[in-house]
């Protein structure tokens, strides 16, 4: 009873044991890890990457993803920080942020939901889309001297950096949406089964499109964050950050067969791999050999993370069939 | 059906014959295609952009502006759409030398002039290197060159830095991709012009950063938790060099409240972002790749070549490394007022 009690918790908490082990381990490694500036150093660091790693899950739990969201951040970002050097007003710099972002997924979403066209291909296409456009926009060139919009990079309220707040607001958001409203239960029903969630009378179509609305204001937030921190509108900024979403969540344990992730999971996961990332920049460690430690970590966290669920699954239809006898 | 077969092999005769006869009515401006390493680089749309300029100042030029967008098969695919579109002269941007240059020799094969530039593709990038220093640095055979030096431009900081870094500093070093021509370069010349004269100074980190801005301020950021005061940000590019010094923008330790910095910084590039940094004293002095340079050389020496009063293997120049620094910044960000990089509302 102990046992299957320890393996209950094993099943649900894995992720956070791998977390917490690699927080010994990197406090152990290096005596300035453990420092308020460099923790706070991690969690500003991270904070684009969770925003995407929130919009990866949303949309992997429902069976689709997205990989044109780096280069969506950068054509949101640029277009936000042009409108704000033209305008000087934040708020519309942030909405349009937050159109661009959306227009560009309501675009995916089209392809997704009207026109049955793989996830996978259309934000393939937008990827290019955005980038292009991005680049044509500015003519590869960087915008520079953003003046007060950098606060929304780099401000501090108090001790703690505004991005880390703004990332704070939008995990209660997410948590939120996926485990209290209707709209979280049918995107973990439709990647379950599709099929399924449709006949039992579940709108898909409309929740994809809400969905990739959503993953479009994540994805013009981040832009914003992203052009504030660096103090440049960078149109080839975040190059191949759809993949630093897309590990979060995995890492995180969102499932790529649909139906599991958790938004306190893809937390745990953004973590992990910043801390990965940290202790081996402050101790040294050559970027060819860093690589090849985050790979291998990544692999072993989650194989661990897959294991002790089997494990447990195994052992529940064992119980049942014992019980039958 | 067979009416069918019989008008399309009239047509596909009539247009075998035609084609060539066409082609040679047609005596218009002579085609140039200039082949960009990517897109999404700062400096290489900065040359394009400059190209096009110093090609509309030639009313016999027709340029065309492709790009391997940073992709060595893409590259590889444009330089062989140059031969098949029998172009009259090329220039490349290479991306990776060593995996340009058969494609780079193919062109020149064909008998089309070939100029490599920014950088230089050499004879020990389609040969392997010897040790021999003056066959490894030699221009690829059967190609020209307009290029910057990448180690007169990095010895610009680097021995200005041998008199202003101070004793016993400690420093951290950013580099650009690794294999890439002018990343190694460069960090070659801060070997010769500083660390091997300046031995009391300390490399704190070194990591690649590959030019880019978001890398290097993530480096950063973490390095300065190191516990250790960095007394000089030694950066192969100015973009890099932004991104460390946003990194510490907020942190008192190395910016004073009045704007003072505790660290000196150098780049290499003279970007419109190196030169607004100098202007606001966070960089210490950076050295000036000029696109709009180096693009007016090449379509002088595709002029010439093209009437015929050069041979293309005899175009070979490198465009001056002036030093910018707080002294003469003002100069220079008036080439980026001027191609509207900069506005006045940003000075």
């Amino acid at each position: 009873m102990k046992s299957s009690k320890a393996s209950t918790y094993l099943q649900r908490f894995s992720i956070y044991i791998v977390l917490i082990a690699m927080f010994v381990a990197c406090s152990l490694l290096s005596p300035y890890f453990l420092s308020a500036n460099n923790l706070m150093n991690v969690a500003r660091q991270l904070c684009v990457g969770i925003l995407l790693a929130y919009a990866e899950m949303i949309l992997i739990v429902s069976g689709f993803l997205d990989l044109s969201i780096g280069s969506v951040l950068a054509l949101a970002g640029v277009l936000s920080v042009s409108t704000f050097k033209s305008t000087h007003s934040m708020l519309l710099a942030l909405v349009v942020a937050f159109a661009v972002g959306v227009a560009c997924n309501m675009i995916n979403a089209v392809f997704v939901a009207q026109f049955d066209v793989p996830a996978f291909i259309a934000t393939l296409g937008m990827q290019q889309v955005a980038r292009g456009i991005a680049l044509y926009y500015t003519g590869g060139a960087n915008i520079l001297q953003l003046g007060k919009y950098v606060k929304l990079g780099q401000g501090m309220v108090g001790k703690v950096p505004v991005p880390v707040i703004i990332v704070l607001c939008i995990t209660v958001v997410v948590w939120y949406l996926f485990n209290h409203t209707r709209y979280g239960r049918n995107l973990y029903a439709i990647g379950g089964n599709r099929k399924a969630a449709e006949a039992s009378g579940i709108d898909t179509r409309k929740n994809i499109f809400i969905s990739y609305a959503i993953v479009g204001v994540l994805a013009g937030l981040a832009g914003a964050i992203f052009m504030a921190r660096n103090n440049s509108g960078i149109p080839n900024g975040a190059v191949g950050y759809e993949m630093t979403g897309l590990t979060a969540a995995i890492v995180g344990g969102t499932s790529f067969s649909g139906g599991v992730g958790t938004v306190m999971g893809t937390v745990a996961g953004a973590f992990i791999i910043g801390f990965l990332e940290n202790i081996m920049n402050l101790i040294g460690v050559n970027s060819y050999i860093q690589s090849i430690i985050e790979g291998a970590i990544i692999v072993l966290a989650v194989a661990f993370d897959i294991r002790s669920k089997n494990r447990k699954t195994t052992k529940q239809i064992m119980a049942v069939k014992d019980e039958k006898k | 059906m067979k009416n069918w077969k019989a008008l399309s092999a009239v047509v596909l005769s009539a247009a075998m014959v035609l084609a060539p006869v066409t082609a040679l009515a047609e005596e218009g401006p002579y085609r140039v295609c200039f082949v960009a390493r990517a897109s999404a680089d700062t400096f290489a749309a900065w040359l394009t952009s400059e190209m096009q300029k110093a090609a509309e100042e030639y009313d016999d030029i027709e340029l065309t502006c492709v790009s391997g967008e940073a992709d060595d098969a893409e590259m590889a695919k444009q330089l062989e759409n140059c031969i098949t579109k029998q172009y009259d002269y090329v220039i490349v941007q290479s991306n990776n030398n060593a995996a340009q240059a058969p494609y780079v020799k193919a062109i020149a094969d064909a008998g089309i002039p070939v100029v490599t530039t920014n950088p230089t593709t050499h004879q020990a990038d389609l040969d392997g290197e010897t040790g021999d220093p003056e066959v490894d640095n030699a221009v690829m055979e059967g190609t020209g060159t307009v290029d910057a030096d990448p180690v007169a431009q990095a010895a610009v900081g680097a021995q200005r830095a041998v008199e202003e870094v101070p004793e016993n500093a400690n420093v951290v070093v950013f580099r650009g991709p690794s294999g890439n021509y002018h990343a190694e370069k460069r960090r070659e010349a801060w070997d010769t012009y500083f660390f091997d004269v300046r031995d009391d100074v300390t490399i704190l980190y070194e990591d690649y950063a590959n030019w880019n801005n978001d890398e290097a301020m993530a480096l950063m950021e973490t390095w300065v938790q190191g516990g250790t005061h960095i007394d000089a940000i030694i950066s192969m590019n100015d973009n890099m060099a932004a991104g460390a010094i946003e990194a510490v923008r907020n942190n008192t330790d190395y910016i004073a409240e009045d704007g003072t910095p505790s660290f000196l910084a150098y780049g290499v590039d003279g970007t419109a972002q190196g030169c607004l940094l100098i202007k606001e004293g966070l960089l210490t002095a950076t050295a000036l790749q000029d696109a709009g340079e180096i693009a007016a050389l090449n379509m002088s020496y595709a002029e010439k070549v093209l009437h015929g009063e050069m041979d293309y293997t005899e175009v070979n120049d490198y465009v001056d490394a002036p030093e910018i620094n707080a002294d003469n910044v003002d100069e220079f960000i008036q080439i980026y007022v001027a191609n509207g990089e900069i506005s006045e509302s940003d000075l």
